[in-house]
């Protein structure tokens, strides 16, 4: 990012995606894949990391949705004669199998609602950030002109906003709930896709083909559908994984502040304020298992992203590739 | 650049201006600070004549032209939280410990970054690239928060190497500092480390390998500096970001009585003169934040077109 | 030290011996000690009391919150209080057990007529800035409470709105007059704090704290910390502890790792289930009763057998030892403290029994029915915990239970809601002046602002309470009125929490049945 490129309409208010996106790119694992044109699987087999986090992914997906109904445990029950069981591994019983709380909680099946919690959020904001942000970006892409001027100013002034501060205030006035908290992020976050979507639709549109649609009598929509769509499925995928990330880093901090996700809702941010309020002295287990998984899935995401950003965009394959071979004089294969 | 910093000055405008509008909307639609200034057992009949009062029963039209007034004397009212002090000197109370944070913050995270990208770099994919590398993915990819708790587990209720809370900034800003600085520390290295990387790969560089300079005079002289264009930028964003009140997490962690911390007990009192005071402050300093950064890219980068 | 144990820490012998301890002393104190000098073999002496007191020792206290305004006049705020108490004096004061004594006044007050009351005062007091205290400062006083009350300035309206004035009798009488009859001035003047004439008019005295009493106000850094230092001129005993520096931290784990850390002297709000980590613990029954409000009238609570139900499934004695780490009493079916007017001794808590609740839900025919219990997190000790414990036994007594945790901002608006009443909202009551009216009179009497019923006769026995001056005759018409609150189950009692503190292994401090905590009644041992 040294210079400006085709979507940041700014040098440096740039969305925060935007700068993890920089700030993961070029890691040295994905090399190894680079080198091979047999499909998007098995180049990531090969990228150890990237592998082991879709993995890691895929179980928690699989966690959430099937994990509640096989342990058929309900996180919220509780009972006070049953609290701070240990662990199977430490002499506890199966019925608990990571114990329980000083609630009477069953551990496990409030890490798996909380991973249903973060999941749905992440999902619900990218989805709808995502396709509201995308159709200002066309709109004012394709339009040019005094739209484009006032979407992007609305843009611009909306990414000046203490965003977090501003998601605090309405919540803490609303309540907080799943569709509430989705609803602020989204409206929070859409701003960046806006950005990215209107950058490729302004370098699409000076290409010849493009013109030549319009020449021949192509109806905008059609340019839109048929040409500019296509070129923004790379860039959106990745942005849209990194994004995921970072609402799930978001629901969780606002949940921890006490201004996200409340009862009976369960989410990791409140179970680790509820544990670090009442277990710092104690059993602090209850504080990282759900720390733990939280980062992991960052984690897992943030890696997963950066193995699609390389294996997505040829141009990156060889820029990469390049690079490697001669920073280091011999690449890392 | 005098025409540029005067068009940035009048954008920066609307965004303040906006701001400050949106809180007052909002709040005055549906908070009520009265509910949390007074005690339980307050009866209806005190609520509503303390309501009326403070001027909350007018219409939000006569609040708002009320309020436009004030705002031109920069008057945002008086806390009702911290009862007898006005919105804007509670800001100033509470924000220098906030500069106190993210400057010790973003001073680990500079002295940090720089030395790891560059160990990193200068052998992609080597065991220290990957080692490092990783770490730093860790380091970004960990909320503030549990990183916070862990920390205070370890280093304070474990080791008592630290104290938290209130207090001197040497013994007691050292850990909210650290827990700020990690994120930062493990997006600036991954920065400096592929700069660099790209850099190395420039004609010049290789011209400079040619005439026989040695490897660190390369990266030390030429290749460090040009990498400090995209260093910039993230560091301002972080600095920037920090400002705007993500310091909340890691001050409520610890305890540090700065402005986040402030502001996350404003809202929860619905304090509109506070909320609306903190944001206001906050957005002008992100605006003023914004160009000076601007100007600082001209001056590392002539080639920069300031439009 | 009343009651003090010296069994090994972490026991729950300990526990239950200082829960009968507490209840020995009956409203009185027991203070824990862990005994860490014994722990860490320390030779310097022992701290079990008995070693001299250090003159001229500094201390440090951690708060749970900031003071939101330094004028007692203004705010209703316990963090104001633990301050100024120290620096400003009332006519009255209460003795360790919250017995009313003299304070500024020679004695109690005697009544001239129903609505007026004289206060003989004490001679050669003077405040901070030298000027003295007489008639016409408690005037001066006087006058400001009412004009701030008639103005709508003061969030204490519920404090003083009954009075009416003051009139100088000569140097050292006064007559504080009342709208009607009034039982609880006297309550009232242990309450109101005496500013200095030239304070009458100042808007705010935050900045400005002038009082009489055995600490003076040195400095103030918003945010961080409050420094007061003894005051020579004191007319009392000259107290032990010079400086005194308040820091406020809200976090109960931030507060407990610096008193570990030798930073605090003291803490307040120790978390129960950190009793074992501090180096000392005191505590006392306090006048802090968690409550559920059931609705009398409406909904499916109407039924008092239903009422009664909801009392029977709660194991109280499992919410004490869990909820409150053994730190709490159970409640005897009332919201009121032994230690204070109208108690009413006959009464005892309902007996858990989940079996004869669970029967007498389905006998109500409301199996599977919703029940809604609204509550907020976070105000209060361990709030969350308590909720969501009693949703857990309403749920085995075969209702479903609605349990919505709410933003205190949305708690309050239903908490305020008087045509929509909620089923059960859950409240911690307490009792600044250690007077039943104002605690009665906001949850048990019709139209109370947490009141959930609309018992006439209830209602003007509390009216007929405030009125009558004997103490005799109130308590009388106290206990009928706590009995048919008790009789009908308009509540859910549970179990009063006992205020915790923790200590260095320096201090030495017996906690007060009012809270007040009095830096004159504190020493610190080398």
């Amino acid at each position: 990012m040294s210079v400006p490129d085709e979507y940041t309409s700014e040098l440096h208010d740039v969305g925060e995606a935007e700068l993890a996106e920089e700030a993961l790119h070029g890691r040295p694992f994905e090399l190894a894949a680079v080198r091979s044109r047999s499909g998007l699987l098995p180049d990531l087999v090969r990228d150890r990391l990237g592998f082991a986090s879709l993995i890691f992914l895929v179980l928690l997906v699989l966690g959430a949705i099937f994990g509640p109904m096989i342990l058929d445990i309900d996180p919220n029950a509780g009972n006070l004669s049953n609290a701070m069981q240990s662990p199977v591994w430490h002499g506890g019983s199966w019925d608990h199998i990571f114990g329980t709380d000083w609630q009477g909680y069953d551990v496990l099946s409030r890490l798996l609602a909380g991973a249903r919690t973060s999941l749905v959020i992440g999902v619900l904001v990218v989805l709808f950030a995502g396709v509201f942000g995308v159709l200002v970006g066309l709109w004012s892409g394709y339009k040019g002109g005094r739209t484009d001027r006032w979407l992007m100013g609305w843009v611009d002034v909306q990414v000046s906003f203490p965003g977090l501060l501003l998601a605090m205030l309405l919540i803490a006035l609303v309540g907080g709930s799943v569709a509430s908290i989705t609803f602020i992020l989204a409206v929070n976050g859409w701003m960046v896709y806006g950005r990215m979507t209107r950058g490729v639709v302004l370098s699409v549109k000076e290409r010849p083909f493009v013109e030549a649609a319009e020449i021949i009598g192509c109806k905008p929509k059609r340019v839109v559908f048929t040409h500019i769509l296509p070129n923004l499925v790379t860039p959106l995928a990745t942005l849209a994984v990194l994004e995921f990330a970072r609402i799930i880093l978001a629901e969780a901090a606002l949940s921890f502040l006490g201004l996200g996700i409340q009862y009976p809702g369960v989410s990791w941010g409140l179970d680790i304020s509820r544990a670090g309020d009442h277990e710092l002295f104690g059993n602090q287990w209850l504080i990282i298992y759900p720390g733990l998984l939280l980062s992991l899935t960052v984690l897992a995401v943030n890696l997963l992203s950066s193995w699609l950003r390389v294996a997505l965009d040829p141009q990156e394959r060889e820029k990469k590739f390049a690079a490697a071979a001669i920073g280091s004089g011999k690449g890392a294969a | 650049m005098g025409r540029y910093i005067a068009r940035r000055l009048g954008q920066g405008l609307v965004v303040i201006f906006g701001v400050t509008i949106f809180v007052f909307v909002i709040t005055r639609l549906i908070g009520d600070p009265v509910k949390f200034m007074l005690p339980l057992s307050a009866t209806p009949e005190q609520r509503e004549a303390r309501r009326s009062a403070m001027g909350l029963n007018d219409s939000i039209l006569t609040q708002f032209v009320r309020f436009l007034g004030d705002l031109l004397r920069l008057d945002l009212g008086e806390s009702t939280y911290v009862r007898g002090h006005s919105a804007l000197s509670v800001v100033f109370d509470y924000l220098p410990r906030t500069i106190q944070l993210v400057a010790l913050g973003m001073l680990f995270a500079v002295v940090l970054s720089i030395p790891l990208g560059v160990l990193a770099s200068r052998k992609p994919g080597g065991i220290t690239d990957r080692v490092l590398t990783t770490l730093s993915l860790i380091g970004l990819s960990m909320p503030q928060f549990f990183l916070g708790f862990m920390l205070l587990i370890a280093f304070t209720v474990k080791l008592h190497w630290f104290e938290t809370g209130p207090g001197p900034w040497t013994s007691n800003l050292v850990l909210p500092a650290v827990c700020l600085a990690l994120p930062a520390i493990g997006r600036l290295s991954i920065v400096v480390r592929s700069s660099m990387i790209d850099e190395m790969n420039t004609q010049y560089v290789k011209v400079a390998k040619a005439k026989g300079m040695t490897q660190r005079r390369i990266m030390g002289v030429h290749a460090l500096r040009n990498a400090g264009i995209p260093y910039v930028t993230l560091l301002g964003w972080e600095l920037i970001r920090a400002l705007a009140g993500y310091t909340v997490v890691v001050e409520s962690v610890f305890n540090w009585p700065g402005l986040g911390f402030m502001a996350k007990t404003a809202i929860k009192n619905q304090d509109f003169y506070l909320i609306q005071a903190i944001v206001f402050v906050i957005a002008v300093i992100v605006v003023l934040l914004n160009i000076v950064i601007d100007i600082a890219y001209k001056v590392l980068d002539p080639r920069v077109d300031l439009q | 030290m009343d009651v003090v144990s010296t069994l090994p820490r972490g026991n729950i012998l300990q526990k239950r011996f200082r829960l009968l301890g507490s209840l020995l002393a009956l409203s009185l104190v027991a203070v824990a000690c862990s005994d860490s000098s014994k722990d860490t073999a320390s030779t310097s002496g022992s701290s079990d009391g008995t070693a001299a007191p250090v003159k001229g020792a500094d201390i440090t206290i951690a708060l749970g919150s900031e003071p939101t305004s330094l004028d007692p006049y203004i705010v209703d705020d316990g963090a104001e209080r633990a301050i100024n108490d120290n620096i400003y004096e009332t006519l009255l004061s209460r003795d360790a057990g919250g017995t009313l004594q003299p304070g500024l006044a020679t004695a109690l007050p005697t009544q001239t007529d129903d609505t007026t009351w004289q206060f003989k005062l004490r001679d050669g007091v003077t405040f901070h800035d030298g000027s003295a205290f007489n008639a016409d400062s408690v005037v001066a006083s006087i006058n400001r409470i009412v004009k701030l009350v008639a103005d709508s300035a003061t969030d204490n309206d519920g404090f003083y709105k009954t009075i009416t004035g003051a009139t100088k009798v000569d140097d050292l009488t006064v007559n504080i007059t009342t709208a009607g009859a009034d039982g609880v001035l006297p309550a009232r003047m242990y309450w109101l704090k005496m500013i200095p004439t030239s304070a009458e008019t100042t808007a705010d005295l935050s900045d400005s704290l002038v009082g009489t009493g055995p600490y003076k106000f040195v400095s103030r850094t918003v945010g961080s910390d409050i420094k007061i230092e003894v005051n020579p001129e004191y007319w009392g005993d000259a107290p032990s502890i010079t400086n005194v520096t308040y820091e406020f931290v809200a976090e109960g784990g931030t507060r407990l790792a610096g008193l570990k850390s030798g930073k605090y002297d003291l803490i307040t709000n120790l978390p129960p289930q950190d009793v074992d980590q501090a180096p000392q613990s005191a505590n006392v029954q306090g006048q802090e009763h968690p409550v559920l409000i059931l609705d009398t009238d409406e909904g499916i609570t109407a039924d008092p057998n239903v009422r009664l139900a909801l009392n029977m499934a709660v194991d109280k004695q499992a919410i004490i030892d869990q909820v409150y780490g053994g730190f709490a009493v159970a409640d005897a079916s009332q919201i009121l403290s032994p230690s204070v007017l109208g108690f009413d001794a006959d009464l005892s808590a309902v007996v858990y029994d989940a079996a004869k609740a669970k029967q007498m839900i389905t006998d109500a025919g409301l199996d599977g029915k919703t029940i809604q219990l609204v509550g907020e997190a976070g105000r209060w000790l361990n709030d969350r915990e308590l909720l969501e414990a009693i949703a857990g036994y309403w749920k085995a007594a075969g209702l479903n239970v609605q349990l919505d945790i709410l933003e205190f901002g949305a708690y309050l608006d239903v908490l305020f809601d008087r045509t929509n009443r909620a089923d059960a909202i859950f409240v911690s009551s307490s009792n600044d002046l250690l007077d039943p009216d104002r605690q009665l009179s906001t949850y048990y009497q019709a139209g109370g602002v947490g009141s959930s019923n609309t018992n006439e006769e209830l209602s003007g026995l509390i009216d007929q309470g405030r009125q009558q001056l004997d103490p005799i005759e109130r308590q009388a018409t106290y206990e009928k009125a706590v009995k048919i609150a008790a009789d009908g189950s308009y509540f859910v009692w549970l179990a009063s929490n006992s205020d915790l503190y923790g200590l260095s292994t320096r201090m030495s401090w017996t906690p007060r049945v009012d809270s007040k905590l009095l830096v004159k009644e504190m020493s610190v041992t080398s």
